[in-house]
């Protein structure tokens, strides 16, 4: 097979998992190897948790600010740090935002995305009638996408997922339903590459929670919804 | 992906909140206190301390546990990015990010110079026991974060953010793509290109110091 592609060989040097393809080839040719090596020694240069942000916040001595003050001349002074404990860490540095922020902003856009998604065609066969119907549309990156719809068979309503998304190297695909005011969400279940089908719970308004949403989750043990959503469409 | 874009900035900060709102009346925001830093105003020096002085020496502290190395790195952030605020421009980001980066040079020159001291007595060592060849090895990494570093500076936005994000938040390419809204393919030809950058570097001023 051919070569890793340039960007391949930088994501390797990050340590980031290749597609199954890429990783074999890798595997086995020392060009390649050699690359991401010679790529790989300002990732491990930089790449250190002594350099990471965030660290935890701690309170210098006053004896920092005199130095400051005295090598640069400036008479202000700030207001001593809080004895008792309160105040969370100051405004974030580059400070990872916490799991629900991120989501909250990220299903904001929810809406965006959603309007824009089409309704497909409503059809009937052996697994139920479509009730309702979406076109699942890349977010930010064009590799995923997709097809969701409710079928409801005996009363029994279910999501047929067809998703065509990269092999992940960790973690694993999760659908959701949203409300599209952002105010809550449902989590459906894993699911693959290819068609997949999950049962809908009962009683569910789909009016309520119309916005279907795959999204990326690492194996953390975390319920919560990643904020790393991949497609998205609002069902019609 | 405008809403997301509006609320976060491309080092994933939150530009709307953070702070109770009693605090925003009675204090200026961050925007604010770049701008007076920028303009020389001494009350932002000592409001950008009293707002981040505590996340740089922590910074420090990992680095180097608590005592003079770690005090030392936070007072020289604060002193090098008064006496070079002439540096920080609207592009460098917002200002806690750009003293952060001051910070991680502040504490590879540490690195350095402690390697440096070693050297000189592992060298004054081998003098007395009259043993030949003995270590002149420069940590080649010690020396590598410092040039790096320096590289990393001449990087222009959004690459820079980018390549930050990979290092020092250990974010994919995805995550960074959804964090920025950037198009997955552009986060990946930036972040080829600047690694082959930073090789590049390495090759030609990091050659001496290699093996």
């Amino acid at each position: 097979m051919q070569h890793c592609s340039p960007e391949q060989l930088a994501l390797a040097a990050l340590r980031e998992p290749l597609p199954a393809a890429d990783a074999a080839h890798l595997a086995d040719c020392a060009a390649c190897r050699g690359e991401v090596a010679a790529l790989q020694r300002a990732v491990d240069a930089l790449a250190v948790p002594a350099l990471a942000a965030p660290a935890p916040s701690v309170t210098p001595p006053p004896r920092v600010w005199d130095a400051i003050a005295a090598a640069t001349g400036v008479s202000a002074t700030p207001a001593p740090a809080p004895t008792s404990e309160p105040e969370p860490a100051p405004a974030p540095v580059v400070e990872l935002r916490p799991r629900r922020t991120r989501w909250l902003a990220a299903a904001a856009a929810a809406a965006v995305v959603g309007g824009l998604a089409g309704a497909a065609v409503l059809t009937r066969d052996d697994a139920g009638a479509v009730v309702a119907a979406t076109t699942l549309d890349p977010l930010d990156a064009d590799e995923s996408s997709g097809t969701a719809e409710v079928r409801e068979r005996d009363g029994v309503r279910s999501l047929q997922v067809d998703l065509d998304a990269p092999s992940l190297g960790e973690g694993y695909y999760e659908v959701w339903l949203l409300r599209p005011d952002v105010s809550g969400l449902v989590p459906l279940g894993v699911v693959h590459q290819g068609a997949n089908s999950v049962p809908l719970p009962d009683g569910l308004d789909l009016g309520d929670y119309p916005v279907v949403d795959v999204s990326v989750e690492p194996l953390d043990g975390d319920p919560a919804h990643s904020g790393v959503s991949v497609a998205r469409g609002s069902l019609s | 992906m405008t809403a997301l874009e509006d609320r976060i900035d491309l080092y994933g900060q939150d530009v709307e909140t953070g702070r109770t709102s009693l605090r925003r009346v009675v204090e200026p925001d961050d925007d604010e206190i770049a701008r007076r830093f920028r303009d020389g105003d001494e009350q932002a020096l000592a409001l950008a301390y009293e707002r981040w002085g505590g996340q740089l020496h922590g910074m420090a502290v990992r680095a180097f546990g608590p005592g003079p190395d770690a005090e030392d790195v936070t007072q020289q952030t604060f002193i090098s990015a008064w006496t070079g605020r002439n540096g920080y421009s609207a592009g460098s980001g917002p200002l806690p990010a750009w003293l952060v980066g001051i910070c991680r040079h502040k504490i590879a020159d540490v690195w350095a110079k402690r390697d440096r001291q070693r050297r000189q007595s592992e060298a004054v060592a081998a003098d007395v026991a009259s043993r030949p060849g003995s270590s002149d090895d420069v940590d080649t990494r010690v020396a590598d974060r410092v040039l790096l570093l320096g590289e990393l500076d001449r990087i222009g936005q959004p690459q820079r953010g980018i390549i930050e994000l990979a290092f020092f938040e250990d974010l994919t390419h995805a995550q960074i793509a959804a964090r920025t809204g950037i198009p997955l393919g552009t986060v990946k030809s930036h972040i080829r290109r600047t690694l082959e950058r930073l090789r590049t570097r390495l090759e030609v001023d990091g050659a001496a110091l290699q093996p």
